[in-house]
């Protein structure tokens, strides 16, 4: 039995997948050091000073709307593209899966809804490409990607701003709109590596994204008469219970801390009200912020043991295929039962 | 079937202690000598925001200060709105997932499950159930 069951993702999509992640974390980087300058000052210094992030942040976004345009092309010129689109279209079907999944939370359904699953298990053919999280994910990503490649090329573009906004302080109005923007994608995005890190039956990664569906197997040889997906046959890994509890705790921390702190350091680039720095709330959120820059870069080490162990799959593949008598044997014995 | 044995026991190892020691000691003689080097400043600098948007990277001055366009207050107020309301449900979310995910775990075979209902030794192996 395998826990990559259910791999519907193209190599496009993966290879996509793992750029654009790469992309937005350095953007969330860049950016956030300038943003939370109060709180992220190390950063800033670390990667060179506001001259340099500036300029990374620039090509970070520049690759960002090579990445974004890419992909709305692959989504109109191909037909797998165009079939996708169906794919994202958001159901009665979700409704019902959060809807289920907060009953589940509270104990009051058995399982998750097959909208909601992650693992499928036996069910894999009753899931959706998209869980009604992917999809929400899809849109958000798109309306808030095309807002911040504009109000981005804006800000860039000083005499593009200045036609349409005479004075200075629209062009800082512009500045403060898109750091306050991308705050819905920080929070997003930490919740993201959450969610397919930190799944039991996946821990430490779930590798949907990263292994693309030609590789994956399409039946169990043993899935015709289970009942249930079959969670039960799996075994817990030993870490998973302290790590998906501290991971959880981090992320809540940094989720509220970017919240606080969109309100608090508003009026980039000067605060609009003073606040004592060294306060203890100023302290605290210092401390969430960092904990919230930490969840990214957990992320971003999961992305890249992502492609890690993508690796592996493919060689085992082709060693399988290859010599399946010149192989360590393992087979052989997986096979007593 | 593999054709090598491993050492087990008898390799010189590290111990978890003296690494748990070397560790603690790096980070502490680390942090002193960064502190040091800062001139055992406080550790937080008073940044001087600058505005990427002046030439030069002079400091900026807040928006609201000369603004003469309510849209302006409008759209940074509704973003705001937006943060806030969908911070709050991310936050949902995450507590969502993660109670799911400690029913799901409830579901698996605790770590060290093996067939016979036995636990195995400290190292998980694959092939022990064999033996």
């Amino acid at each position: 039995m395998t826990n990559l069951d259910h791999g519907k993702f193209t190599r496009m999509t993966t290879t996509f997948h793992s750029l654009l992640a790469l992309d937005v974390f350095a953007l969330f980087f860049t950016g956030y050091a300038l943003m939370f300058n109060d709180h992220l000052w190390w950063l800033l210094v670390l990667m060179g000073g506001n001259v340099g992030v500036v300029a990374v942040h620039r090509l970070a976004g520049l690759g960002l709307i090579a990445l974004v345009v890419f992909w709305m092309v692959m989504m109109l010129i191909t037909d797998t593209g165009r079939s996708n689109f169906r794919e994202i279209v958001p159901t009665r079907e979700d409704v019902d899966a959060f809807v289920q999944d907060v009953k589940f939370m509270l104990g009051r359904a058995d399982e998750r809804h097959p909208n909601a699953r992650q693992f499928a298990g036996y069910e894999s053919d009753e899931v959706p490409l998209l869980s009604y999280v992917g999809k929400g994910v899809v849109f958000i990503f798109a309306i808030e990607l095309t807002l911040l490649v504009v109000s981005g090329l804006l800000i860039w573009s000083k005499s593009g701003l200045m036609q349409y906004f005479a004075t200075r302080t629209a062009a800082m109005a512009f500045v403060v709109f898109h750091g306050l923007l991308g705050i819905i994608m920080l929070m997003g995005v930490m919740f993201h590596i959450f969610e397919h890190g930190f799944h039991p039956a996946f821990y430490p990664l779930e590798t949907k994204a990263f292994i693309p569906r030609r590789m994956i197997p399409e039946s169990h040889a043993d899935d015709a008469d289970a009942d249930g997906t079959g969670i039960e046959e799996l075994s817990l890994a030993s870490s998973w219970n302290k790590v998906a509890n501290l991971m959880g705790v981090l992320v809540v921390i940094g989720i509220t801390s970017v919240m606080t702190a969109s309100i608090v350091d508003e009026g980039y680039p000067v605060p609009r009200e003073l606040h004592l720095e060294g306060s203890p709330f100023d302290l605290l959120l210092t401390i969430g912020i960092n904990v919230g820059i930490f969840v990214l870069f957990v992320g971003l080490v999961l992305s890249l043991y992502g492609n890690v162990v993508r690796r592996r799959w493919e060689r085992q593949l082709r060693e399988e295929r290859e010599g399946p008598a010149a192989t360590d044997g393992g087979d052989v014995s997986s096979a007593e039962d | 079937m593999a054709e090598y044995e491993l050492p087990e026991d008898e390799v010189s190892t590290y111990g978890r202690a003296s690494i748990l020691f070397a560790a603690a000691v790096s980070l502490v003689v680390t942090a002193v000598l960064a502190w040091a080097a800062a001139g055992f400043d406080v550790f937080y600098e008073g940044l001087f925001r600058v505005g990427p948007t002046v030439e030069g990277g002079g400091v900026g001055s807040d928006w609201v200060a000369g603004n003469t366009m309510p849209a302006l207050d409008f759209l940074i107020a509704l973003i705001h709105a937006a943060d806030v309301i969908l911070g709050v449900f991310i936050l949902f979310l995450v507590f969502v997932h993660w109670a799911a995910f400690r029913r799901l775990a409830a579901q698996m075979r605790p770590p060290g499950w093996t067939r016979s209902g036995t636990t195995p030794d400290a190292e998980r192996t694959d092939g022990g159930e064999a033996e």
